[in-house]
C-alpha cells in the first residue's frame, strides 16, 4: 500500500510555473484555425440570404429590404456553416472570441447599396443573361449556382435560368469559361 | 429494521456536474431502493431534424454532449452516410479514428478528474485536468475549437491535419506520458483512493449483462464488449484488445478507464504511422435522404445506437440517439440498493453519467 503517492507529482509542481494563464493581463494565443466569431466583408455582400438559411442555429437574419445584416453574437454557434456556403466568400472567420457581454447583443451591418461589382458583371439584381452565340453550354454554371437556378441540356443546347428563384449572386458570371453571362 | 425515509438527492448536488435527481429510499443509513427521475435539461434537440437539412444537423447533433462531441458527429455522419450509401474516404477515417481517440483522453482526464474531487482529492482533481489541457490545446489547433469541434461532415472531414501537425500530436501526447503515468498512478496505488473504492458498489458480470450495461462499466464487470471492433472507422486495422477487469466495483470502473487513456494514446500513434499521404479528405454529397438506418458507435461512455429515417427530402422524418448513460442507469440503480447513503454519490459518478446526452 502506498501513502501520499501524489506527493512526487506534488513536489515537482512546486518549481514549475503556473498551468494556468494569468488572464487578462497575460492575453490569450490564438491558434490559426481558432474559430471565435464571424465578420463580414459589406462591399461583397449580395443580400442572398444564403447564410441566413444554412445557420443551424437562426443567428443571422437578412433583410433585403433595409439592406442590412445581422447576426446575433450569443445564438452564433461558430460551426463555420455561412462562411462554407456563402457563394461570395465575404463572411470570414476571426479567431478572437467576442468580448465578455451584459446583455444579448445584434451587431447589424448595413449593406452599401452602390452597384456592386461583382466580378465580370456590370450591375448586380437581376438574373444572368446568355450570349447563345459563345455559350459552349458546359454546364458550370449551373453546378455552381447556390440555388440551382439554371438548367443547362447539353444535347439540346438550351440554357434557362429561372428568375424568381435566382438571386442574381453573379456566381455563374464569374465561373463562365467562355464570358457568355452577364447580369442584366 | 429501522424506519423507511425518503431522501432526495440532486437534481443540484456538489458531485453532480449535471442535473439527475434520484430519490433514495433509505432504512438507518442503507440505501433499500432508488429511484431515478430525469427531464430537467431536455432540449429537443432530435426534434430539430424536422427544420434542419441533414447537412447542417451535424452541428445540432455534436452538441448533444459538450465530451463526446466528436463521437456525437461522427455517429450521425456514418448513419447518414450508411443511409445514402457514402464511402468515405481513408484518409478521413483515420482522421476521425485520431479524433475520436483524443476525444477519449480528454472524457476519461474530465472523469477521472471529477471522480478525485468526488473523494475530496483536490490536488489530484487539479493535476487530472492540467493534463486535460494539453488534449484541448491540439484540439483547437487541429479542427479550431476546444471542446466543440464541428470538423465532421457528412461526407468525410471538413480540415486536413498536415503531417508536421499529426507527429507533434503523436510527440506531445508521448511527452505527457510518464507525468500521466505518475498522476494516473495514484488513482491505482495510492492506499487512501483504494480503500475509498474498492469493493464498493459491485455489479456483477451477470447483473451488467441483464441490465445491459455498456462501456467501460460492462467492461469493468469482466463484458467484453468494444463497439470499436465491430467495425467503426479504422480501428479492426489497427487492432486492440478491449480493457477488461473483473472486479465490478467502482475501483475496477477507475481502472479500465486510467489503461484506456494509454490504449488511446498508443491507437492515436498507429493511426498516425498507418495513414495514407495526401489524398481527398471528403466526398461530394449531392440527393435527399431517404431509408432508415441505424448505427451503433463506441463513445468515450459506452456504446451509443443512432437511428435514422429519411423521407426523400433534404430533412430526415426522425433521429433518434440512445446514448451510454441511458443504457447505464439501470445498472447505476442496482448496484445502489443496498450500499451506504455515504457511498451514494461515488456510485453515481462512476457510472460517469452524463445528463445532457441521456435528455439531449
Amino acid at each position: 500500500m502506498a501513502v501520499l503517492k501524489i506527493g512526487k507529482v506534488v513536489l515537482k509542481s512546486l518549481f514549475k510555473k503556473p498551468a494556468t494563464l494569468m488572464y487578462p493581463i497575460v492575453p490569450r494565443e490564438w491558434q490559426e484555425r481558432t474559430r471565435g466569431h464571424i465578420e463580414i466583408n459589406v462591399e461583397d455582400c449580395i443580400l442572398c440570404g444564403i447564410c441566413s438559411k444554412k445557420c443551424p442555429s437562426n443567428a443571422i437574419t437578412v433583410d433585403k429590404g433595409k439592406r442590412t445584416w445581422m447576426i446575433e453574437r450569443m445564438k452564433c454557434i461558430q460551426c463555420g456553416s455561412c462562411y462554407e456556403n456563402c457563394p461570395k466568400k465575404c463572411l470570414v472567420m476571426r479567431p478572437e472570441y467576442t468580448a465578455p457581454d451584459v446583455s444579448k447583443t445584434v451587431d447589424t451591418f448595413d449593406i452599401p447599396a452602390a452597384e456592386k461589382k461583382t466580378a465580370g458583371s456590370t450591375a448586380g439584381g437581376g438574373a444572368p443573361g446568355c450570349n447563345a452565340e459563345t455559350c459552349i453550354y458546359c454546364g458550370i454554371c449551373a453546378k455552381q449556382c447556390p440555388c440551382n437556378a439554371i438548367t443547362v441540356d447539353r444535347k439540346e443546347k438550351t440554357w434557362k435560368v429561372d428568375a424568381e428563384i435566382c438571386i442574381g449572386c453573379g456566381v455563374c458570371v464569374e465561373k463562365c469559361p467562355k464570358g457568355s453571362l452577364v447580369i442584366k | 429494521m429501522g424506519k423507511r425515509t425518503i431522501i432526495p438527492f440532486g437534481p443540484q448536488h456538489p458531485v453532480l456536474p449535471e442535473p439527475v435527481h434520484l430519490d433514495l429510499v433509505i432504512e438507518d443509513e442503507k440505501v433499500i431502493e432508488a429511484i431515478p427521475s430525469i427531464g430537467f435539461i431536455h432540449r429537443g434537440l432530435e426534434k430539430l431534424v424536422e427544420k434542419k437539412e441533414y447537412t447542417e444537423m451535424v452541428y445540432v447533433i455534436e452538441r448533444i454532449c459538450g465530451i463526446c462531441s466528436f463521437g456525437h458527429g461522427w455517429g450521425y455522419c456514418s448513419t447518414v452516410e450508411g443511409m445514402m450509401g457514402i464511402e468515405v474516404p481513408e484518409r478521413a477515417d483515420y482522421l476521425r479514428t485520431v479524433w475520436n481517440e483524443m476525444g477519449r483522453i480528454h472524457s476519461h482526464l474530465l472523469w477521472l478528474g471529477l471522480l478525485a474531487d468526488g473523494f475530496g482529492f483536490e490536488s489530484l482533481f487539479m493535476h487530472c485536468w492540467r493534463l486535460r489541457e494539453t488534449v484541448l490545446d491540439l484540439f483547437e489547433e487541429t479542427t479550431g475549437g476546444r471542446v466543440i469541434f464541428s470538423v465532421c461532415k457528412v461526407g468525410g472531414i471538413r480540415k486536413d491535419i498536415d503531417p508536421a501537425t499529426l507527429k507533434k500530436i503523436v510527440e506531445k501526447l508521448n511527452g505527457i506520458k510518464k507525468e500521466l503515468r505518475d498522476v494516473l498512478g495514484v488513482f491505482i496505488d495510492d492506499s487512501s483512493v483504494k480503500s475509498r473504492l474498492c469493493g464498493l458498489g459491485v455489479l456483477t458480470k451477470t447483473d451488467a449483462e441483464g441490465l445491459c450495461a455498456v462501456g467501460p462499466v460492462a467492461r469493468a464487470s469482466g463484458i467484453v464488449q468494444d463497439m470499436r471492433l465491430a467495425g467503426q472507422g479504422k480501428y479492426l486495422d489497427l487492432g486492440f484488445e478491449p480493457i477488461v477487469e473483473t472486479d465490478g466495483d467502482c475501483y475496477a470502473r477507475c481502472k479500465v478507464r486510467v489503461r484506456e487513456v494509454f490504449q488511446s494514446i498508443e491507437l492515436i500513434e498507429k493511426a498516425v504511422e498507418r495513414m495514407p499521404e495526401g489524398g481527398d479528405i471528403a466526398v461530394e454529397v449531392k440527393g435527399n435522404v431517404d431509408g432508415e438506418f441505424i448505427n451503433r458507435m463506441e463513445q468515450p461512455r459506452g456504446e451509443a445506437v443512432y437511428y435514422a429515417k429519411g423521407q426523400g427530402t433534404k430533412f430526415l422524418e426522425r433521429m433518434r440517439v440512445r446514448t451510454p448513460t441511458d443504457a447505464n442507469i439501470p445498472a447505476m440503480v442496482k448496484i445502489l440498493q443496498g450500499c451506504e447513503i455515504a457511498d451514494v454519490p461515488m456510485i453515481v459518478l462512476t457510472i460517469d453519467p452524463c445528463i445532457s446526452c441521456t435528455e439531449r
